[in-house]
């Protein structure tokens, strides 16, 4: 709460300076004004953005009277064909059929409700201006006004919807969201028919000014929820949010926790179901990821893929996803401490086995783990940063460099490389990167705990873990929730994924308005 | 600003019922069938602990009867209500005082039957300062969460202490059961007197029923709850004795422990199955001993009610650590736990009865 609270003191003195800014702004060769002169506007104009190369100014005047008007767009940001079939066809030649009235005030409202075509909104500030022609609104100018029409125009190239590709479904939609908001949240609408789904637009970043949507469904979603989101989403204060992780850090509760305490995605289908499970999405402009929230830790083993299938083979593969969570996190230090403090607890054929490979080799077994992790992280880090083509041959130069020659020369055994690459292969079975790489860290963590203390550093740190679930928060909610605070119905979509007609209620710790969830929701995510 | 209504700092009826058999499963578990095998005949001890438990379910259930009638009140206000401040304080301060000495035997027997089945080098100094270092983490965080780590450690426990008992009834013997009902008065007395601190626990529902939301049905849960321990003692003593035999039973130092080194797991995919269920236990030890510090620091917190928590906790946890390592030897651990077993249960029947009798002689009425 505090550090929120500090926040928002901090921006309050932020927004002091910038009062000072907007002195200073002043004091400089533009002014803030509107004139109702129309050549000292678009000298002004040129002046606040330093005649940049891509604005248009284009005066001409109205058609069948004498009065000079302008338009400004900045190249690139606009659809042509709009602002021609919008704006100037219109101004050009609509303006010969009707009988124009000549007072300025009433032609310029004229103009405004009858003659262009596109929507519109008045300007008042260069401000207003300003914020409108950087994201693609073109500016109407008529001489002898002291206002603006800001016209939308708005079009500019993005990606087609492709499926993306961190998270890949086998029988789920092939869309993924994409860099345009716009488009990101026509394809919510295409998901969820309803009226109460709500978009709430807010404005992040002081330079940048990106439009992120705040998306619930009205009825559902606990309004607590909501209320907190709005204000936390208030205290941000920063230039630029080039992607939600921007967003993420700063509205997350913990920023000591290992754990993600917002989901991250990119397919509108979870979107859509945790939407109607009573949780809430923040769109953001410019990224395809969407942030949901709040999240649980039953959420980090959760796919999309679960409830596609059928319910047996969702609950079996959930229950494959929870042994893979497992041995991400304990594999390596457990087998560090068997063997190095609890030999007796390996059967004992295994045991010489064991004993008879690591022959030889110059590390103790946590050394040994140690390195063979590490190099798994590198492996993995370059893959992930390397073009796809020639990320293949990081997976065979790493596959041969430490399957066969780093056992041949000795520096490890054999059961170490089998135990690393379990464990990877273990978090690559994880459906969700920043969940697979919070594990990961946890792994250390684990590994170092048994180095020190074997199986009794493991169950202490194990402990730790658990009284860090306990204490954490994603957005008021528990994150230990359902197990504890324990919500017995919820399990029936926990670890065991029961079938669909049987999950008729909303989860019951997101304590949604409208509990009882029909045939379209259930799902979680 | 109105918060979600499970995420504020109070527990539902549910969190209580199964604090108590967490705060009572721990060390004692390990080695209460000893004592109880040395002063009964053949498995005759199932006797003293059943009436143990049932004499525990009672007086559970009076002090949760006592504290739910005053709902939403500490302990020492309601104590203050009923037998003036002063004696309140005092009666807070001596618990608080109890409930570091449980603390205390937790962490040193921990310390060294972890050095006698699972480390053989490591100092029982270093063991115990380790577990001392996480139970403290917890005391620190939020108390609520504190009761919900039971909730996510005592399956856990209960599905290991199962697994123990189904995995021996192979090597259990009907014959070691018989004679039965041979002990002789005396006998029985003894083992009562054991059975009865083995369940020492009630006493965190003079503290923890503020915490609940519905302090009505606490008496209830309570008892529920405390039906766990007395089911689990029972089970497990009948198999020890089945499995080894009443004499055998009372020279073992840790039966259970021992009853967990004969299981073996079908499949071998490890041996040593004692060193798993040890190692498990350890959560089912932290669960009493964290309780059991946070009750000093929630008593202390009361008395001294401008002390911020963490303050309290840093200037007790050396106290606490000094004082477990106090004790030279396993003897002298032993009978120092007999004694702070003693202490625990009579006090808190004592102030029990004080509380009901005084607010009867005083005709304090319960609110609400």
């Amino acid at each position: 709460m505090s550090v929120v609270a500090r926040r928002v003191k901090r921006k309050q003195n932020v927004i002091q300076n910038s009062n000072k800014q907007e002195e200073n702004k002043q004091k400089e060769n533009f002014s803030i004004t509107i004139y109702k002169e129309l050549d000292k506007n678009i000298t002004n104009l040129k002046k606040m953005l330093g005649e940049p190369i891509d604005l248009v100014v284009r005066p001409f005047t109205v058609r069948g009277t004498e009065h000079k008007c302008a338009i400004a767009y900045i190249d690139g940001l606009v659809n042509d064909d709009l602002i021609h079939s919008h704006i100037m066809k219109n101004v050009q030649l609509e303006t010969e059929r009707k009988q124009l009235p000549d007072e300025k005030v009433k032609l310029f409202e004229v103009i405004n409700n009858e003659i262009i075509s596109a929507s519109t909104e008045k300007g008042y500030t260069l401000d207003d201006l300003s914020n409108a022609l950087l994201n693609g609104d073109t500016i109407f100018y008529l001489d002898g006004i002291d206002k603006v029409l800001l016209i939308d125009t708005r079009g500019w190239e993005s990606r087609a919807i492709e499926e993306p590709d961190s998270e890949t479904v086998i029988r789920g939609p092939r869309e993924g969201f994409v860099e345009n908001i716009q488009t990101n949240l026509v394809l919510l609408r295409r998901h969820i028919r309803d009226p109460n789904l709500r978009l709430k637009k807010h404005y992040i970043g002081r330079r940048s000014k990106k439009t992120i949507a705040v998306t619930y469904v009205d009825g559902i979603i606990n309004p607590d929820i909501v209320k907190e989101v709005d204000r936390r989403l208030r205290a941000i204060d920063m230039d630029d949010a080039p992607g939600v992780g921007y967003i993420e850090q700063w509205i997350e509760d913990s920023f000591l926790s290992p754990f993600p305490q917002l989901i991250n995605t990119e397919r509108p289908d979870k979107v859509s179901a945790a939407l109607l499970q009573g949780k809430l999405a923040i769109f953001l402009d410019g990224t395809p990821l969407v942030l949901v929230l709040p999240a649980t830790f039953g959420n980090a083993l959760q796919s999309p893929e679960d409830y596609y299938e059928r319910w047996t083979i969702g609950t079996l593969i959930r229950g494959l996803r929870y042994l893979a969570a497992f041995i991400s996190v304990f594999l390596p230090a457990l087998y560090v401490a068997l063997v190095s403090y609890h030999p007796g607890m390996i059967p004992q054929k295994l045991a010489f086995s064991i004993a008879a490979t690591r022959e030889g080799v110059p590390f103790p077994p946590f050394i040994e783990a140690l390195l063979m992790t590490i190099t798994m992280e590198l492996l993995r880090e370059a893959g992930a940063r390397l073009p796809t083509t020639i990320g293949q041959t990081i997976g065979i130069v790493g596959g041969l460099v430490i399957g066969e020659a780093a056992v041949q020369a000795g520096i490890v055994s054999p059961i170490m490389v089998i135990v690393v690459a379990l464990n990877a292969i273990a978090s690559f079975a994880i459906p969700s990167y920043s969940v697979a790489i919070s594990f990961r860290i946890l792994l250390f963590g684990f590994l170092i705990a048994s180095a020190v203390f074997g199986l009794f550093g493991i169950i202490l740190a194990y402990i730790m873990i658990n009284i860090h679930l306990v204490n954490l928060k994603s957005i008021g909610v528990p994150y230990s929730t359902p197990f504890a605070p324990t919500f017995l119905r919820d399990w029936n979509d926990l670890i065991f994924r029961s079938p669909i007609p049987l999950i008729s209620r909303r989860p019951k710790y997101l304590q949604a308005e409208d509990e009882k969830s029909g045939n379209t929701g259930g799902k979680n995510l | 600003m109105k918060r979600f209504k499970h995420a504020d700092e109070l527990i539902s009826e549910r969190e209580i019922m199964i604090a108590i058999p967490s705060f009572v499963i721990g060390v004692g578990v390990l080695t209460f069938s000893k004592d109880m095998a040395a002063v009964t005949i053949a498995a005759d001890g199932w006797i003293p602990i059943l009436i143990g438990g049932i004499i525990a379910i009672m007086i559970t259930w009076i002090v949760a009867k006592l504290a739910s009638s005053f709902p939403n009140q500490t302990f020492l206000s309601y104590a203050s209500c009923i037998v003036t401040k002063p004696v309140a304080l005092v009666l807070t301060f001596l618990f608080a005082v109890i409930a570091s000495q449980l603390a205390v035997l937790q962490i040193r027997e921990i310390a060294d039957i972890s050095k006698q089945y699972i480390f053989d080098r490591t100092p029982v100094e270093v063991i115990a300062l380790t577990f001392l270092l996480v139970v403290v983490y917890a005391v620190a965080g939020s108390r609520v969460g504190l009761l919900r780590l039971n909730m996510m450690f005592f399956p856990i426990i209960l599905v290991i202490s199962l697994l123990v008992i189904v995995f021996s009834l192979n090597r259990f013997e009907w014959n070691h059961l018989f004679p039965m009902l041979e002990t002789d008065f005396t006998g029985y007395m003894k083992g009562l007197r054991s059975a009865i601190f083995s369940y020492v626990g009630f006493g965190i529902l003079w503290f923890y029923t503020v915490l609940v939301k519905k302090p009505k049905k606490v008496p209830k849960k309570a008892v529920i709850g405390m039906c766990i321990p007395v089911g689990l003692y029972l089970f497990i003593y009948v198999s020890i004795i089945g499995v080894f035999g009443n004499a055998v039973t009372s020279n073992l130092l840790f039966p259970t422990i021992e009853l967990a080194k004969g299981v073996e797991i079908p499949g071998e995919i490890f041996e040593r199955f004692e060193s798993v269920f040890f190692t498990i236990w350890i959560m089912a030890i932290f669960n009493t001993t964290a309780m059991a510090l946070d009750i000093c620091v929630f008593a202390l917190n009361s008395i001294f009610k401008n002390v911020q928590k963490y303050k309290i906790l840093f200037v007790l946890s050396p106290l606490v650590y000094a004082n477990a390592m106090y004790p030279q030897d396993l003897i002298e651990v032993y009978t120092y736990g007999t004694i702070v077993g003693y202490i625990t249960f009579g006090y808190t029947v004592f102030v029990a009865l004080l509380l009901l009798v005084v607010g009867k002689l005083r005709g304090v009425k319960p609110i609400g």
